[in-house]
This record gives C-alpha cells, structure tokens and sequence, in this order.
C-alpha cells in the first residue's frame, strides 16, 4: 500500500473572482471547498487514477472532521491523529481574465510532543504494510523543520522509498536524509547552498549536489508549465503549452500522483514523465482539483513535449 | 453487498500501552465510542469502548442496585476513575473480539452487532486491522438501498 503523510492538512477554498485586485471588494463567480494538503491531494487523485492508499498526519476542530469525512467518503483508508484547535483552512484567488492566482495560507494547530510521539507509532505500525511513503507540504507549529528527515530514515530503515514533495527549510533538511524522489518547487525555493535557481545551468549544478546525498530523481519546476526531471537515466525536460488551462492549482500534486502510478506499472522513465506531465496538465484544464480519471490523463500524453537535456 | 463497501477505512488504533486516561482523550477527540488495540503490526488484541471504562470505574455495588437513581452524584465514580487513569487499556478491553472480514456480507454484519449488543466493530484481513464497522452506517446504508422484491 502507498501511504500519504500530511502533517499539515488544509482546507483549500478557491475562489474564482474576475480582475480581482487587492482593496477592492469582489463577488466571487465561482467557489470550490475541498481537503488539502499535499499528501491528501496525492491520495485523492492516486484514487481518481483507481490507486488505493492510506492518508495520515494530524487533523483538528471542525475543518479537521470535513476532511475525514470527504476522504472516508472516497473510500480512502485514514489513519489521522485528532488533536486540538483547528485545521488550517488555504484560500486561492483565480482571476481567470488576468490569469494570476493569489494565494493565503494559515499556520495550522500546534502539535504537542505527545502527539509527535503517538504520530510516529501509528507510522512505524502502518510502515509494515507500506510499499512507498510520500511526504508532503509544510509542518505545522510544534513539529521540528527536520522532522521530515527522521521519518525519511525510518522508511529507509525498513527498505521503503520515499516521495517527498515540500519547500523551504524542512525541504533542505530532509534532503540530506536522501529520499528516493524529491519534488523541488523553486516558486518557493530560490536557491540551494547558495546557487540562485534562475537557469538551466544552475538548476543542474544544483541537482547535482542533491543526486550525491542518494536522491534517485529530482522533479524541479522550469518556466510556467515545465519540470525537469533529474533521473538515474538522465536530465530531462518535459513542458506543456498553455492553451485550455485554467488553473495550475493541485497540478503539482497530479504529476506526483502520475509518477507513482506509473512507476507501480513498471513503465519506463519517459513513459513515467509523459503520464505524469499528462496528468498534471489534465488537472490544469478544469477548475476542480485533481484529474477527471485515467483515459483523460492518457489522451493528453500527445500535448507533452519531451526533451532529453544530458 | 460486501462489508467493505460499507466499512469506515480508519486505522484510529490504541497500543497495548496506552492508558486509560490517554485512551478516553483518544475517544473525545475521535468522537467515537470505541476502537480498537492492536500491536506493533496492526494485530487487533482487543476493543476498548466508552462502556468497558464505565463499568471498571463503577463501584462494585453498583452491580447489586436495581436504580442508578440511587447513587447521589459522582463523586466515587470520578475518584476510581482517576485512579485507573495510569492503568494499561488491557486491564479493561474486550479481549474476546468481535471481528469481520472484508468480504462478509452486510446482512451477517448486522444481525452479529444485534447479537452481541455492539455499535462498533474492527474490520480485519488476516488479523490486522482495516477498518471499523458502524452500527449507525449499517443502519443508513439499509435505509437507503432499494427494497428487496417482495415473495409473497
């Protein structure tokens, strides 16, 4: 089974509001509330492509039972840790006319060391069962920015994989803990050890570094819609164009979701990149989070232009 | 229908370790009446609910009054109760596990909890735990499914 670790779950709110401006007063034309977080985003769409998984981090208060619920509803196992206060709620702003998303997150509940304690048995218990973990997002208050580094290691004691998708300080610290896959988004990152990520050039230079602390592939954003792929193959560079897209949101999440699927199935690399560059752009073309399902994801495979770098 | 089509997929489980004032913050927090303990693997040992710690923090008398209206309030109930807070949940669970597997069917599922006077049960494949079944879906689901054709 993959299990998906969101230690900061979220409800996403997205709302779409035409030429939206900061000061104004705007009437949203369309709103859409879903559950959020990475790792919960992997596990929805991973469902949509006929994947099971199980879901677990930390949920709280009333946003924290609406997410369950939804999950429980798709039939995706859980196995979350309830503790006070109240899950984070994120609202995104798309103006489809000036074509800019705005985004605003909350921090999350605290998280006692109690808590932190009981997160990693239930972890360690579900690890027996487990064929491929994937961490996701930011850590809410409480949890330590290199927490993601000890679960990391515990998955690699037990030869289990690991699929990390984050940003910022608790990004650079798992990367020395060497996880199998590492997603880097360089909206949020703008340099590594001191190299600034605005070219090719320097995002191999970077990737470099990160491939000798034992990271398999590295999948780093390029340009609006392109991602290099960094693989024990080669450098790659697989880009979509723009037309029909609607909002990039959750389109990261799809890539990752695709990659794992199509790893499972044993497809070759540049089989993987195009299915997951299919999936993300599927997820692009419509407001709603996640892929309609698998056909739509595979007919997309045509759009995807791919690119061998080295 | 099969119960795991029906099953809530959560894996809410206590250690045979944990406590019993731990276990009723675990149940709050939930807002369930009952879950399962399992060992290090997933193993369900027993089930602990709201009813086991009730009735191991009663008085032993309790058993012999024909009214609870006859205890004045409770504060006896509340000092045993703190007093087994730190005991290990295994002094108090149900050892003797009602379980099912995925396949069962709804029918036997339900007919099982009547019988035996439960609202929740683990769901298990080979021992380990899966999911949970509730009385309450079980219930929901019945009510919304279409009337079998009548034989009569």
């Amino acid at each position: 089974m993959i299990v998906t670790v969101t230690l900061n779950p979220a409800i996403d709110e997205e709302y779409l509001v035409p030429e939206f401006r900061p000061g104004g007063w705007f009437r949203a034309s369309k709103v859409q509330r879903t559950p959020g977080g990475k790792g919960i985003n992997v596990s929805l769409v991973l469902k949509q492509l006929g994947l099971e998984t199980a879901a677990m981090g930390f949920l709280a208060g009333f946003s924290g039972e609406y997410i369950r619920d939804v999950l429980r509803k798709a039939q995706i196992t859980t196995n979350f840790l309830h503790v006070r206060g109240e899950t984070r709620t994120n609202v995104y702003i798309v103006d489809e006319v000036g074509k800019i998303e705005t985004g605003l997150a909350e921090p999350g509940p605290y998280i006692s060391e109690d808590e932190i304690a009981r997160f990693i048995s239930n972890y360690e218990r579900i690890l027996k069962r487990t064929s491929l973990v994937v961490l996701g997002g930011s850590l809410p208050p409480g949890i330590p920015q290199d927490f993601y580094c000890e679960l990391i290691r515990i998955a690699r004691q037990r030869d289990i994989p690991t699929f990390i998708d984050a940003a910022g300080a608790p990004l650079l610290a798992a990367l020395d803990e060497g996880p199998t896959y590492a997603k880097v988004d360089q909206r949020f990152m703008g340099s590594y050890e001191g190299v600034t990520l605005n070219s090719l050039d320097n995002l191999i230079e970077a990737v470099t570094r990160v491939h000798a602390l034992g990271v398999e592939w590295v999948i780093a954003s390029y340009r609006t819609y392109g991602n290099v792929f960094f693989t024990p193959e080669g450098i790659f560079l697989a880009e979509f164009d723009r037309k029909g897209i609607v909002s990039m949101f959750g389109s990261g999440e799809s890539l990752v979701a695709g990659l794992i699927l199509s790893g499972k199935e044993g497809m070759d690399t540049k089989e993987r990149i195009l299915f997951g560059m299919a999936a993300a752009l599927e997820n692009a073309l419509h407001v709603e989070k996640g892929v309609r399902n698998r056909v739509a994801v595979e007919k997309l495979i045509p759009r995807i232009s791919f690119e061998k770098l080295s | 229908m099969r119960i795991c089509e029906v099953m809530d997929r959560d894996l809410t489980a206590l250690s045979p370790d944990t406590t019993l004032s731990e276990a009723i913050e675990v149940l709050t927090r939930h807002r369930v009446s009952g879950i399962p303990v399992v060992d290090p693997s997933g193993r369900v040992l027993g089930f602990v609910s709201e009813k086991d710690i009730v009735k191991a923090a009663l008085p032993g008398y309790f058993d012999y009054l024909q009214d609870p209206s006859f205890i004045p309030d409770y504060g006896q109930f509340q000092k045993r109760l703190k007093k087994i807070g730190q005991d290990p949940i295994t002094k108090v669970m149900a050892k003797d596990v009602v379980s099912f597997s995925e396949e069962d069917s709804d029918f036997y599922v339900a007919i099982t909890l009547i019988r035996n006077h439960l609202k929740r049960a683990p769901v298990v494949r080979d021992g380990i735990l899966v999911g949970i079944v509730n009385r309450a879906d079980l219930l929901e689901r019945i009510m919304m499914e279409e009337e079998p054709p009548s034989f009569a």
